[in-house]
C-alpha cells in the first residue's frame, strides 16, 4: 500500500528541468535559491510545527546557527578551514545538538509557553551574535566562505545554475529524510504528540525524549538552510538577517502549504518566498520604470508590501483552507 | 502474590478527596470491574494506577514491584554531564570574548600554518587567569543549578504514564482519545511502539532492520484490526470511524503493546444493546488471550455478566468487593449503586 507521492515527484521534475529555459543568470535564480534555502528551513519547521504540534517561533536562531558555524569552521579569517562539506556536516550536527540542548528543558513546557521561550531564544542568539565580535565580527558577519568543491573542480559563485541545481540536490535529501523518517516509528511517535499528547504517554512514547528529537531534527535543517544561505552569499550577512520575521516566514511556509505537508511545505516555500523575491521585485522594477513608485515613500514602494502580503496570505489560507493548499493525506488512503 | 496491588491509594485535589484509601487485588486472568455512582473516583483512580496523576498516598504495585524510576547509575551520570556542560557553558558564556582573542585572533596570521599547541596554551593561561569571582564562581553555579535541575526534573518524572504503559498496562479513555488523523493501522502501529526497536537512524537510513519490522509490525497491527472487527477500514482515518467502532479500535491499540492488564473506562457508554452484546463478547476473548481485565462500567448486564470480581466505589471510598452474587446480595452496594427496592 505504499502510495507514489505524485505532488513531490512533480515538483522535483519541474524543478530540475526549469533552468534549461531560464537562461544562464537573472532574477529568476535569486527567487529560486532563496525559495529552496527556505524550503530546507520549511521542512525542518514542519517536522516541530507539523508533524509534532510544538509552536517553534525560534528557526531564524537556527538558521543563523547554522550560518556563523559553517562560516567559523570554513572561512580562512579563522584557523579551522575544513572545507564546505565538512562543514557542511559539521553544521548539521551542531545544528542538532543546539536544538536538543534548547529542548531538555523547555519541552516540559506546554503550547503557548513553548513559544514564547524559542521567541526569546531567537533574540537572544541574535544580541549574542551582534555582540560576540572577536567571535562572530559583529554587524559585518564572516566573510569570504568557501565554494564547494567537487573533485578538483568548484562551483564558482556566478553559476548561477550550479548552485540551484545543488541547492535543490540538498532540498532533495531533506525531504527525502523527512519522508522516511515521516513513515516510520520516529514519525508516528511525533504525529501521536501532536494528535493526541496523553493517550500517546499512556500508549507508552516518551513525550520528552520523542520531542527533543523532532526540535532536534527541525533544527537540524534549519542550520543546513542557513549555511547553505551563508555560502550562497559567501557571508553570514549581519545578524538582523536572521531575525523575528524570518521565523515568521517559515512559519507562513509551512501553514500556507499544510501543517504536517511535505509537499505543502514545498509550495509554500515557492508561493511565500517567490512572491517575496520574484513577484515584488518585478512589481518594484515595473513600477520604477513607470514613474509610479516613489522609493522614499514606504508605501508606495512594493518591496516594503511583503509583510502586508504575507499577512493576507495568511488570513486567507487560514479563512478559506484552513489544512493549506496541499494538505497530508492518508498513507494509504484511496482519496 | 496478585498481577495487580493497589495499596491505600487516596488522591486530594485541594480540598477535595476524589479517591479516598482504597485497596484492593487483581489476579491474572481476572475480569475485574469498578463501579459506582458519577463522582465516585473511578476515571480517578485509574489515572493514579497508570500514572497519569501521581498519587496523594498509597501505592501501586505490578508484579510485586513498584513501577517507578530507581535513582541509578545513569541518572548520576547524566547529571554529572549536564553539571560539567552547564558549568563550562557559564564560564565561556563570560570568558569567550577573551580567550578566544588570545587563543585564536592572537595566534592566526591569514594563509600561514596555526600553532594549535601555542594557541591551547594561550588559551589556557588566560582561562587561568581569570578572576574567581568571574571564572570559577560562574562555573559552579552553573554545575549546581545544571545537576540540581536534571535531579528536580528526574524526581517529577519516577512515575509516568510511558513507564507504567511499557511495564504492561494499557488503557483506553472514558471519553475516547484517537489519533483521528491518523490511518487505523497507524493507531495500532503508536500502541506497537514499546515492542518495535527501530531507532531514529535505521528508521533514517532504512537499515535492513527498518523493513523486517515494518513486516511483522503492520501484519501484526492488522491481525489486531480483524480481532476487533475494523480490518476492512485499516487504511481509513480513524476520526472516520462511527463512535462504536471507536471504542474497539481504542481496545485494539491498547492490545497492540501486549500488555498484561488492559484498563477499560467505560468501554460501553454511549452503546446500544446489541453493540454491548458484542463488546462483552469481545472483553472476553481479550481475557482468553491472557491479558487481565480491568472495567470502568456503568452497565449493569455487562459487568455481571462478565465479571469475575467486582468493587464498588461511593464518594471516593471503598464499600464492597466481591463475586458479582456477593455484590448483589450486599444491602450497602445495592442502595449505593443499583437503587433501592421499588425504584426499578
Amino acid at each position: 500500500m505504499r502510495r507514489v507521492p505524485v505532488p513531490i515527484l512533480a515538483y522535483f521534475a519541474v524543478m530540475a528541468a526549469l533552468p534549461l529555459f531560464m537562461g544562464a543568470s537573472g532574477l529568476f535564480y535569486d527567487a529560486f535559491q532563496a525559495i529552496f534555502v527556505f524550503s530546507l528551513v520549511g521542512l525542518g519547521l514542519n517536522v516541530v510545527t507539523g508533524f509534532t504540534g510544538l509552536l517553534n517561533l525560534g528557526m531564524a536562531a537556527f538558521m543563523a546557527i547554522g550560518a556563523y558555524t559553517f562560516a567559523i569552521l570554513t572561512s580562512d579569517i579563522y584557523p579551522f578551514q575544513i572545507g564546505f562539506w565538512w562543514g557542511i556536516l559539521a553544521t548539521v550536527a551542531i545544528g542538532a545538538v543546539a536544538g536538543f540542548l534548547l529542548g531538555a528543558p523547555t519541552l516540559g513546557l506546554s503550547g503557548d509557553y513553548l513559544a514564547i521561550v524559542t521567541m526569546g531564544f531567537g533574540e537572544i542568539t541574535l544580541d549574542v551574535l551582534k555582540n560576540l565580535d572577536a567571535v562572530t565580527k559583529g554587524t559585518q558577519g564572516i566573510n569570504p566562505l568557501p565554494r564547494p568543491t567537487f573533485g578538483s573542480w568548484s562551483l564558482d559563485l556566478q553559476e548561477e545554475r550550479g548552485w540551484y541545481w545543488l541547492l535543490l540536490g540538498f532540498v532533495l535529501l531533506a525531504v527525502l529524510a523527512v519522508r522516511r523518517l515521516e513513515r516510520s516509528r520516529s514519525g508516528r511517535a511525533w504525529l501521536s504528540i501532536r494528535e493526541d499528547a496523553l493517550a500517546s504517554q499512556c500508549m507508552g512514547i516518551p513525550p520528552k525524549l520523542t520531542k527533543m528529537i523532532a526540535f532536534a531534527t527541525g533544527s537540524a535543517l534549519a542550520a543546513l538552510g542557513g549555511a547553505l544561505f551563508a555560502a550562497l552569499l559567501s557571508s553570514t550577512g549581519e545578524p538582523a538577517s536572521y531575525d523575528f520575521q524570518v521565523s515568521i516566514l517559515a512559519l507562513c511556509i509551512v501553514i500556507v502549504g499544510g501543517m504536517g505537508s511535505v509537499a505543502g511545505t514545498l509550495v509554500g516555500a515557492v508561493v511565500m518566498v517567490g512572491m517575496n523575491s520574484l513577484v515584488l521585485v518585478k512589481l518594484a522594477d515595473w513600477a520604477g520604470a513607470a514613474g509610479v513608485g516613489n522609493a522614499s515613500n514606504v508605501l508606495a514602494s512594493p518591496n516594503n508590501w511583503k509583510y502586508l502580503i504575507f499577512g493576507l496570505a495568511l488570513i486567507l489560507v487560514v479563512r478559506l483552507k484552513p489544512d493549506g493548499l496541499l494538505p497530508p493525506r492518508l498513507e494509504g488512503s484511496a482519496s | 502474590m496478585s498481577l495487580l496491588e493497589v495499596r491505600g491509594i487516596t488522591m486530594r485535589f485541594g480540598g477535595l478527596t476524589a479517591v479516598d484509601d482504597v485497596s484492593f487485588n487483581v489476579d491474572q486472568g481476572q475480569i475485574f470491574a469498578v463501579i459506582g455512582p458519577n463522582g465516585a473516583g473511578k476515571t480517578t483512580l485509574f489515572n493514579a494506577i497508570t500514572g497519569v496523576y501521581e498519587p496523594t498516598e498509597g501505592s501501586v504495585r505490578f508484579r510485586g514491584s513498584p513501577v517507578r524510576l530507581e535513582p541509578d547509575a545513569r541518572l548520576g551520570l547524566r547529571a554529572a554531564m549536564v553539571a560539567i556542560l552547564a558549568g563550562l557553558s557559564a564560564f565561556l558564556a563570560i570568558n569567550i570574548q577573551e580567550l578566544w582573542s588570545v587563543g585564536i585572533a592572537a595566534n592566526y596570521v591569514l594563509n600561514q600554518p596555526f600553532p594549535w599547541g601555542k594557541a591551547a596554551g594561550d588559551a589556557l593561561d588566560a582561562a587561568r587567569a581569570v578572576p574567581f569571582a568571574w571564572g570559577v564562581l560562574p562555573a559552579i553555579l552553573g554545575a549546581g543549578v545544571g545537576a540540581g535541575t536534571v535531579v528536580a526534573l528526574w524526581q517529577r518524572s519516577r512515575r509516568t504514564p510511558d513507564l507504567i504503559a511499557r511495564a504492561g498496562l494499557a488503557r483506553t479513555f472514558q471519553n475516547i482519545r484517537l489519533f483521528t488523523d491518523l490511518s487505523l493501522v497507524e493507531n495500532v502501529l503508536v500502541g506497537m511502539d514499546s515492542r518495535m526497536r527501530s531507532g531514529f537512524w535505521t528508521n533514517l537510513l532504512r537499515l535492513p532492520s527498518f523493513s523486517r519490522e515494518r513486516t511483522w509490525t503492520e501484519r501484526e497491527a492488522l491481525e489486531l484490526l480483524e480481532f476487533v472487527g475494523l480490518s476492512e477500514r485499516a487504511h481509513e482515518a480513524a476520526g472516520s470511524l462511527p463512535y462504536g467502532h471507536r471504542r474497539r479500535l481504542e481496545i485494539a491499540r491498547a492490545l497492540a503493546s501486549k500488555p498484561a492488564v488492559l484498563l477499560l473506562d467505560e468501554p460501553a457508554a454511549g452503546m446500544n444493546p446489541s453493540e454491548v452484546v458484542d463488546l462483552m463478547e469481545l472483553i472476553r476473548r481479550v481475557r482468553d488471550r491472557g491479558v487481565t481485565v480491568i472495567l470502568i462500567e456503568h452497565h449493569m448486564k455487562l459487568v455481571m455478566g462478565i465479571s469475575d470480581r467486582i468493587v464498588v466505589l461511593q464518594y471516593g471510598k471503598l464499600i464492597g468487593q466481591g463475586t458479582p452474587a456477593e455484590i448483589r446480595a450486599d444491602r450497602r452496594c445495592v442502595e449505593a449503586y443499583l437503587g433501592t427496592e421499588g425504584e426499578g
